[in-house]
Formats: structure tokens, sequence, C-alpha cells
């Protein structure tokens, strides 16, 4: 007899204004079964299980809890319902010690929460049987990302979850540290817990996954049992055709210019420094610079293009001085320059796509927008590719897009792309990388912070690692380097001690 | 010692609690909205609220406790407006909590001038035949009232509860960030609801105590700042309910110094010297900006307010 | 556009509609008829060449005080510190008029206002720079020192610059027949309304035309990105605040010398804080403040006028001007509200 599903979804779809996230989906989670539910960045994973954890109502279709209509509507029902949910992003508070933020998502917290409160030992059981390492009274904005996730899978742990969401678990880890996660996530299905298990990485499939959903563009094209799909038919699933990643970066010329110079640059910021850190890059090179996030890359990022000012050292582009010295000092970067999170770090979102792409000429005392707007926001893909639309009512995507148009749209002299295709889609990721690569051929230095090291691998020249606000070591990616080693000097451990 | 030291340092200490305890009060009662990511100006308009609605209590029943209770009350009362401003309506804060202010001085005004020129019936001394005779104690207790130690007790319990019950740190935890909150399954627009109300009850009871039992008296527009004057204390308090009492207390002694030095017979403009306090503050918030690092305690969500 | 346009119609209508409404209770609740009343502050406002001149004569000082604020709102600041900058701004300018009493017109109109705007330049620049430098929000920096000036008007009417001849009462001589603003005759119409008027088309086209005007939007939009392309934050913030620091500074002296004549402790009713009001309901643009500081102006001048013709309590004005602002406040929110599709 088939086991009865613990979650049940009946013909859901759930809007947002004109986009339609989740369209007409069915799916059915069991107790003990690990469903990853598979698809590129915005294909509704996330908005999916979401509704699942009461974030939002579905707009259409039903969500059955052990057969009965589910009645959670909000995170609070969910976790009294056993549903758990861990976010991309973390719903931690970097500001509250461990101890705090596991007692804010415990429901049996009583008032008096004080440790002389016998009460509330329990609360750490599972953190000291898990992780007994990490100190309960330290503040999270002080642990790493691996750390906080720990902490994370304890506050589900708490709840005694029936159902636990794990939305991307594995984007912030390192290779080590995602397979310590999968043996976890098996760990807790053997216990007889329903795991669901967002993710757009096949290495995660094929690690723990019991059944497989694939989703795209807001549907679920495919359901299927581990071990019924090859994983290139799943690919192709999820990519909607047979697409392959292609990453060509341009030959390194044969005798390299250096052409941007980082020199030991030192800067401050609240809760990260970045010490000494130097590192060039010829005309022509792509440099990448891999870190797990949080680890002082943003900063850098900032420092280089003159928005942050050093503490000391300097940065150097044929000759010309890129930092601020402080925080009254004027400084526009000829660099092109792609930051992360576009809507808040990158475009002026009261202002027109045109005048989006003009900043440059505008912000240096131009009144009139570029003449070759229309022509960018076709050859980028912007969608839609009306210049005199508002840059707020693009998506983040979009914005991603209209973003590397004004800094790919005309040569450089240098490139420094922060996680450059970020929330793209294939089609999308592949004209960023082309435009990139183009900047190097051209002659442009560039320098690529990422955290996929799949896609380092494949278009760097060389690779540099941060970690905790320092240059640990540069590599020349000569086909040796693999994502393990790379893994390895990102958290700090040796290779022998993480395979083991 | 001699006694007349003695004497004297008791008057000072005892003045400077006095001057200091309306705005620990309403100093506390911001600080617990803004630890919930709310800035609320409008606390100069509650504590006028509260002032006068108090003394006008006070006078109409001869009790001051039912002044305080009652000035308590309309602050909390006028609070709810801010609440449907900033939560009901979306509107912005600083905006919402002038208008707040402005409604407050204009109804007080109109309301308050039948109470000008009122007697009330002030709070009992403390003053025992325990201390009386005693260097320094007779005078201290001999001019403290219960607002004091009521003043002092507030900060004690403010400071245990939010570090150290369950509702304490979801109160912290909406301020460092509504959307988590919200994932943890708390709901920041309802503890936010309670913050307001709470600042509103403090701040009324604050400028209730000023009016009561401060001053004794009602004067239009008569806490000329001193809301906004705890809206800049709570930043160099850093947000901190314990450190609310010795920032309020710095402030209660700059107070003082002035009266003491006006009738010392200094040749200073009292206007001039009226302007010390806003100068103090001023003061104490450069020299705590350049020296704490940057925004490093402040509940994550004020940011966006601030910045 | 089109939806933006229907949109704003919408919000003002509705906004209106409320704050009539709330008048209504306004009056009912002081026990007054209130139609009666607001058809008298309608008629107060606007009924005659009089009350016309009562109503420009307040809107004078409002337009500068909301100008003042106006122009650091551009870049999102929230200064509040017009009150205090008029209040400056008459202090230096009335210094010029008591060192330099026998100066002609000529000479001493340009000096006396050029003293005063940087008078009041100065007290926008302090909180100006303790913000950029510091991060010091520069909205409670402003309110306390508004309070700093109105104490020094006294300290001086009460102490150095006080006329001897004047007897008990704190005022500085009476201003000399070439240091007061020239004005249209039996009116109270003076010089100060024109420069309010040009500054207000002036700031227009600063702030829609030209380079500084797409500076300050990218700086105003995001700050990051201005700082990337070569603008700061800091600095502009120090420029825009010290500017409107000014205009508040021009305000002060022409209220000082146009309608009083002379320097004394009461130089504003609160119109600072109104010019803030106006500044904000007009979103901050210049063109759209002029209509709102004269309309504003003629619920100041017309309660003034009901306080003595019907009884109406003098603080009526300010508990009006503070429910406006609350609906004006309340009603865009709410109107996003009643959308469908709306999400918390």
């Amino acid at each position: 007899m088939m086991p009865k599903a613990i979650a049940c979804f009946e013909n859901v779809s759930r809007r947002f204004g004109d986009l339609v996230a989740v369209n007409d989906a069915n799916l059915e989670l069991f107790q003990g079964d690990v469903t990853a539910i598979l698809g590129e960045n915005g294909a509704g994973k996330s908005t999916l299980m979401k509704l699942l954890y009461g974030v939002y109502p579905p707009s259409n279709g039903r969500i059955l809890i052990d057969g009965e209509p589910s009645a959670i509507t909000g995170p609070a029902d969910a976790m009294s319902n056993g549903v758990g949910m861990v976010f991309q992003n973390f719903s931690l508070f970097p500001a509250l010690t461990v101890r705090e933020n596991l007692l804010l998502a415990w429901p049996k917290t009583p008032f008096w929460a004080s440790e002389r409160n016998k009460g509330t030992s329990e609360v750490l059981a599972n953190l000291t049987r898990l992780a007994p390492h990490i100190n309960p009274h330290s503040k999270v904005a002080n642990l790493s990302v691996g750390e906080q996730q720990l902490v994370e899978l304890c506050k589900v742990l708490n709840i005694s979850a029936r159902i636990v969401i794990l939305d991307e678990p594995t984007s912030v880890l390192t290779p080590a540290e995602a397979r310590h996660l999968h043996g976890f996530i098996r760990q807790i299905a053997g216990e007889g817990v329903s795991v669901v298990f967002i993710t757009h990485k096949l290495v995660d499939v094929e690690a723990c996954a019991d059944k497989i959903a694939i989703m795209r563009q807001g549907k679920i094209v495919d359901v299927s049992i581990r071990g019924q799909r090859s994983m290139s038919e799943i690919v192709t699933l999820m990519m909607g055709s047979d697409v392959k990643r292609t990453m060509s970066p341009p030959a390194l010329p044969k005798k390299p210019v250096e052409r941007l110079f980082l020199n030991k640059i030192c800067a401050d910021a609240p809760g990260m420094s970045l010490k000494n850190i130097s590192l060039s890059v010829a005309s022509g090179e792509v440099v990448g610079l891999a870190g797990v996030a949080g680890n002082g890359q943003a900063l850098l990022a900032e420092v280089i293009a003159g928005i942050h000012p050093v503490t000391s050292g300097d940065v150097v582009l044929d000759g010309q001085n890129l930092v601020r010295r402080n925080q009254m000092e004027t400084l526009a970067t000829p660099l092109g320059y792609i930051p992360e999170q576009p809507r808040e770090n990158a475009v002026v979102e009261s202002m027109t796509l045109a005048q989006n792409l003009s900043l440059r000429t505008l912000a240096s005392g131009g009144i009139d927008v570029n003449s070759d707007v229309q022509a960018l926001l076709t050859r980028f893909h912007v969608n839609p590719p009306e210049k005199d639309r508002q840059a707020s009512t693009l998506s983040g995507g979009n914005l991603q897009k209209l973003v590397s148009a004004r800094e790919f749209g005309s040569p450089r002299a240098a490139i420094l792309a922060c996680y450059p295709t970020m929330g793209l889609d294939l089609s999308a990721i592949q004209t960023i990388y082309l435009e990139m690569f183009a900047q190097a051929e051209a002659g442009a230095a560039v320098l690529w912070i990422s955290e996929d090291l799949d896609d380092l691998i494949a278009g760097a020249h060389r690779i540099a690692i941060i970690r905790e606000g320092q240059v640990v070591a540069v590599k020349i990616n000569d086909g040796s380097l693999t994502r393990d080693k790379l893994g390895a000097l990102m958290t700090g451990m040796n290779l022998d001690e993480l395979v083991a | 010692m001699s006694a007349d030291l003695l004497t004297l340092l008791g008057a000072w200490s005892i003045a400077t609690l006095r001057s200091a305890t309306p705005l620990i009060f309403t100093t506390l009662g911001e600080t617990f909205t803004q630890r919930t990511g709310i800035i609320n100006l409008g606390v100069e308009g509650e504590m006028l609220v509260g002032a006068c609605v108090g003394f006008a209590v006070g006078v109409a029943t001869g009790n001051p406790w039912l002044g305080l209770l009652a000035g308590a009350l309309a602050g909390a009362a006028l609070s709810c407006l801010h609440t449907a401003l900033v939560l009901g309506a979306n509107a912005n804060q600083i905006g919402s909590g002038l208008a707040v202010w402005m409604i407050a001085l204009g109804t007080t005004s109109y309301f308050g001038r039948v109470l000008v020129g009122n007697q009330v019936t002030p709070l009992p001394d403390l003053g025992s035949p325990l201390t009386d005779g005693l260097p320094f104690l007779s005078v201290f207790f001999g001019q403290m009232t219960m607002s004091v130690p009521l003043a002092v007790a507030a900060v004690v319990f403010a400071a245990w509860w939010l570090a150290n019950t369950r509702s304490g740190i979801q109160w912290q935890a909406v301020g460092d960030s509504a959307r988590i909150s919200s994932e943890n399954g708390i709901r920041p627009g309802i503890v936010r609801f309670k913050a307001i109300l709470l600042g509103g009850l403090l701040s009324g009871f604050g400028g209730a105590i000023l009016s009561v039992d401060y001053t004794q008296t009602w004067a239009q527009d008569m806490t000329k700042g001193r809301g906004l004057i705890s809206v800049g204390l709570v930043i160099v308090a850093r947000w901190k309910p314990a450190l609310v009492l010795p920032i309020c207390i710095m402030f209660g002694l700059a107070e003082v110094a002035v009266l003491r030095a006006q009738t010392a017979g200094w040749t200073i403009s009292p206007h001039l010297m009226a302007t010390a306090p806003y100068l103090v503050v001023l003061l104490i918030l450069i020299v705590s900006h350049a020296m704490a690092r940057r925004d490093a305690d402040m509940p994550a969500d004020l940011r966006s307010v601030f910045a | 556009m089109m939806q933006v346009n229907r949109d704003s119609i919408l919000v003002v209508s509705a906004t209106i509609l409320a704050f009539f409404l709330l008048m209504v209770g306004f009056f009912m609740l002081l026990g007054k008829p209130p139609f009666e009343m607001i058809g008298m502050l309608l008629t107060y406002a606007l009924g005659d060449g009089y009350s016309i001149s009562q109503t420009l004569a307040k809107t004078t000082p409002i337009l500068l005080c909301a100008l003042a604020a106006a122009v650091p709102g551009r870049l999102g600041l929230i200064s509040v510190g017009a009150e205090g900058q008029l209040y400056a701004g008459a202090i230096t300018g009335t210094a010029v008029v008591l060192a330099a009493p026998g100066l002609p017109a000529a000479l001493m109109l340009p000096a006396m206002l050029t003293s005063a705007a940087l008078g009041g330049a100065f007290y926008g620049y302090v909180p100006g720079i303790l913000r950029a430098r510091l991060h010091i929000n520069e909205t409670i920096t402003t309110l306390l020192l508004n309070y700093v000036t109105v104490l020094w008007v006294n300290a001086l009417v009460f102490g150095p610059w006080k006329d001897p001849a004047s007897q008990g009462w704190p005022a500085t001589i009476s201003f000399p027949q070439a240091a007061i603003l020239p004005a249209l005759p039996a009116s109270r119409i003076h010089l100060g309304l024109l420069i309010g008027i040009a500054l207000a088309i002036a700031l227009h086209f600063f702030f829609t035309r030209g380079a500084s005007a797409q500076k300050i939007r990218i700086l105003a939009g995001n700050r990051k990105v201005g700082e990337m392309f070569g603008l700061n934050f800091g600095t502009w913030v120090i420029m825009l605040m010290a500017m409107g620091g000014a205009i508040a500074g021009i305000a002060g002296i022409a209220e000082v010398s146009a309608i009083q004549g002379r320097l004394q402790p009461t130089i504003s009713i609160g119109y600072g804080l109104t010019g803030f009001l106006v500044s904000w309901l007009s979103r901050h643009q210049p063109l759209i403040i002029l209509p709102v500081a004269f309309l504003v102006g003629g619920l100041v001048a017309a309660s003034d006028a009901l306080q003595l013709f019907a009884k109406v309590p003098a603080a009526s004005a300010i508990i009006l001007q503070g429910l406006l602002f609350a609906v004006a406040l309340a009603v865009p929110g709410f109107i996003k509200s009643m959308r469908p599709g709306y999400e918390r």
C-alpha cells in the first residue's frame, strides 16, 4: 500500500502582480523521504515552499497536510505544525547571540528566558549534539556561514519538525561542508523526517535525493524517483532545452602586461577588515576571486571601486589611482564595475532605464542621456527594452542585465564584476560571460568575484582565494585546480582533513 | 568632611536626580520604541500631553498619583496616532512624529490655558525621622519623592526585561530585522505597536512627573524640547536601557549646574545659560559619534530610517 | 505617466476631503458651527484685498521656510531647522543694521540680506557637517538647534542689543528707514515675497534642469551609485543644508525688517515648522510649494482673524496644521492598501 503523504500540493498557483511564480503545481511529500526541488534561478522553487511554510497564501489551489487542508497562515503556525524552513539567506539575527536566536524560534521558551531558568537548558540540546564547537554566547554575526547554517538546523530540530525545508543550503558552503550537510540530511531523513531540498546543483541531487522534482518557469515539469532518469535528462528538463554551458575565456596574451595593481590594501568597515591585500591583473587576463560569502569580497570590491575609503595601500590602473583615502574625497571609478545586488548597489530606481545607462555622463555634469541606450537594451536582452521605463519596475534579473549593459557596453580598461550572473537564466548568463571575455580580449584587466567554483575553474586564468579579509593564495588555473582544492583553501583546512 | 559641604552635596545630588527623572522615563520609553526599529519624534508631544493631562487631573482630584497615571495614559493614547500613521498607513516615521508633536503642541496650549497659575498637590517627600538631622541624607531624602526611586527601578527592570525575557529578546529581534522576525514566527507589527504604546506611556508619565512632581506648574510648551533631547540621548546611550540612567543623570547635572550658576549670581544672561541643555546634548552626541564605532549598536532596521 | 497623474489627483483630493472632515469635527468639538467657521476661514484668508494682503504677509516666511526645507529635502534629508535658521538670519542681519545704521538703502539692504543669508547658512552648515562627517541624524540636530537660536535672540534683546529708550520692552532700536524692506503701500506685502517667488522659480530650474539636478537625483536615489561615479554625498549634504539655511535666514531678516521693524524676542510663530509641512505636502517641489504656501499662509492668517472675531483659540492654527500633516501622511498609504493585489 502507498504510504500516505504528509503534505500534498493540489494545483497550487501563486501570482505576484503580473508574474506567475508558481503555476499549477502538484507534489506530494512523504515521511523519511528527501525530495529535491531542482531548477534554475527564478523557477519558483522557493516560492512553492514558502507557500507551504505560510509566508504567502496560494493564489489558487490548496495544500493538504496529513490529508487535511493546511491551516498554516504564517511561519508561527508552520512551526507549531511541525514544518521548519531554513531560508537561503538564513533567518538569523546577526546582532543576537546563538542562544537568543535559538530561543526566538523555540515554541517552548518560557517568559523568564535567562540561563538561570533551568527550563531553558533544553534549547541548547541539539546544538551541543550537532555542533559542540559553537559557543552559544557568541553573536551570530561572528560565526562563519557554515556555523550559521548549523544554528539554523538546530532551530528546525528544536521544533521537532516533521517536514524540514532547506532553501539552497549548499550555495554558501564549501564542497566539504556541503558533503557534511548531505550526510546530515540522510541522517534526519532516516529518523523519519520528510526533507525538502531546494537546489540548482546536480551534485546535491546525486548526493542525497530520493525523489527529484524539476521546476521550470513556475511549473513542476517532472517528478522522478532516484535513478529513474539520467543526469543529462535532468539537465535538459531543468533548462528546457539541451543547452550546454560553454565557457571560452580568451587566450592569455603571450607577454602579459600588468595593468591593474592592488597594493597592500587595508580597510575597515563594521564587522570586516581587509589586511594587506595585494594582487595584480594583466591586460587581457581574467582573475577569479573565490571565497565563502562574507569573507571581505564585498568590502574589497567597494574599495577598488573607490566607494569605501582605504586606511592604507592603493589600487592603480594604468598609473591612475583608484582609491579614496577618506569619506570626503571625490573619485569617479574608471572601472567597469558590477556590484553585487544591483537593486541596492548599482541602479537609481527612481530614474529611467536610459538615465541609468547614462549615469556616468549625468554624474559628470552632462544633461542628456547617451544616444546608444536603445541598442544596449536590445544587446543585453533587458526586458522590457523600453528606455523610458522606470528602473524600479524591472525584476532583479533584468536589473542585473541593465547594469551589465552599462558596464560592459563600451570598452573598459578594467572590469570588476561581483557575481555578475546572479539571478539570471542560462541564455543571459551566456551573454554576460561572452561580453566579459570580450572585454578581456580587447585588453581589459578583469577581476571576477564569484562563489561558483565550476564557473571560475572553467573561465579564469588565475584564481585568488580570499579568507577573513586576506588573499590567502593565488593559483594559476592550469587544469590542476579542483573544487575540493579551492574549497580547502577557502576554509583554511587542508585537503586530507576535509576528505576524511 | 564638613557638614555644610555634605549638605551642599546632598542638595546637588537630589536636584540632579529630580531634574533627570522626567527624562529618564521618556528616554527609556523611546529606547524601547527604537529597539524595535521605530523612531518616534512624537515623544515631545506625548510628554506635553502627559504633562498637561497629568497636571489637570492632579489639580482636579488633588491626588498627584492619579495625575501621573492619567498623564501616562494620555501619552499612550496619543502614541496610537503614531502607530496608526507608521504601521497603519506606512507613513514616514520622522514625518509622523512631527505631526504628533504639532497636534499635541496645539491641543495642550489650548486646553492648558485654564491650568496656568493652578496649584497641584505635590508627591510627599521621603524624609523621615530616620534621616532627619543626618548630614547629606536629610537633605537628600527630604527633597526626594517616590518618582526618583521609581525611575531607577524602571531602568533596572527594563534592562533586565530586555535581556532576560522571551518578549524582551523578541523586541530586540524585531529591531534587528522585521523580515527575519516574521520568518521566525514573530509578528513584528504587533511588537512594534506595543513598543510605541509603551514609549508613549513612559513619555506621558515622564511629562506628568515634570509638571506634577518636578516643576509643579503648567506652562505652554513646558517640555521645551525635552522629548527631542531624549531622542538624542537614546543614541548617546547606544540603545541600552542600562545606560539611560547615567546619561540622563549627566544631563540633569548640567541642568542643575546652570540653575545653580544663575542663583550664585553669575552675570551671564539667563537666556544664554538656558541654551546649555541643548548644547550639552549636541556635544555628547558629537563625542559619542566620534568615539563609537559607527552605528555599531544601532538596531539594524533603524538604519533605513536614519540614513 | 497617466497612471502617476491619476494617482496624484486621487491622493490630493482624498487628502483635502479628509482634512475638510477633520476640520468639521474639530470645530464641532470646540462647539462652533463648523460650516460657518470654515466659511469664515475662507473669507478671512481670501475674502477681500485686506485679507489677501494679510495672507500674503504670512505666506512670505512660510514660503521661504518651505524652500529652506525643500532644498535639503531633495537629497532625502529631513531638516526641520528652518525655525532656528530664521532666527540666526535675523541676528546676523540685525547685526549689520546695528553696526552701521547710517548706510544708505542701496548698500544697507544687500548687506543686511547677505549677512542674514550667511547667518542662516552657517546654521544649516553645522548640522550638515555633523551629518556628513559623523553621521549624526540631521533631524535631531536641527530640532535641538532651533531652541538655541531663539534663546540667543532673547539674550541679545534683553542684553547688549536692548534699546535703552524702550524701557522694559526687550527689543533693539527701530530699524532706520534704509533698513526696511520695500513694501507695497498700505500693506504688509514686502520684497521678501518677491524674493521667495524668484527663489522658488530659480530652484525649480536648479532641481529639474541642468547638471546639478541630475547629480542630486542620483545621490538621492542611490547614494552608493553616486559615490561610484564621483559624486560625494557628504559635500552635497553640506552644500544643500547651507543653501536651505541661507533661504531661511532671509526669511528671518525679512520678518524683522518689514513686519516688526526691529529685532524682538518673538519673530516667528512657528514658521519653520509650518514651512517644513508645506515642503512635505509639496513633495519638495518648488513650483508646488508656491500655491501650497499661499493656502497654508491663508490658513494661518485666517486663524488669527478667527481668534479675534470668533473667539477660536489661538492654538487652532497649529492644531489644524498638525491634522493636515497627519492626513497628508496617512492618505497615500491608505489608498495604496485599498488597491487590489496589495501585499503587506
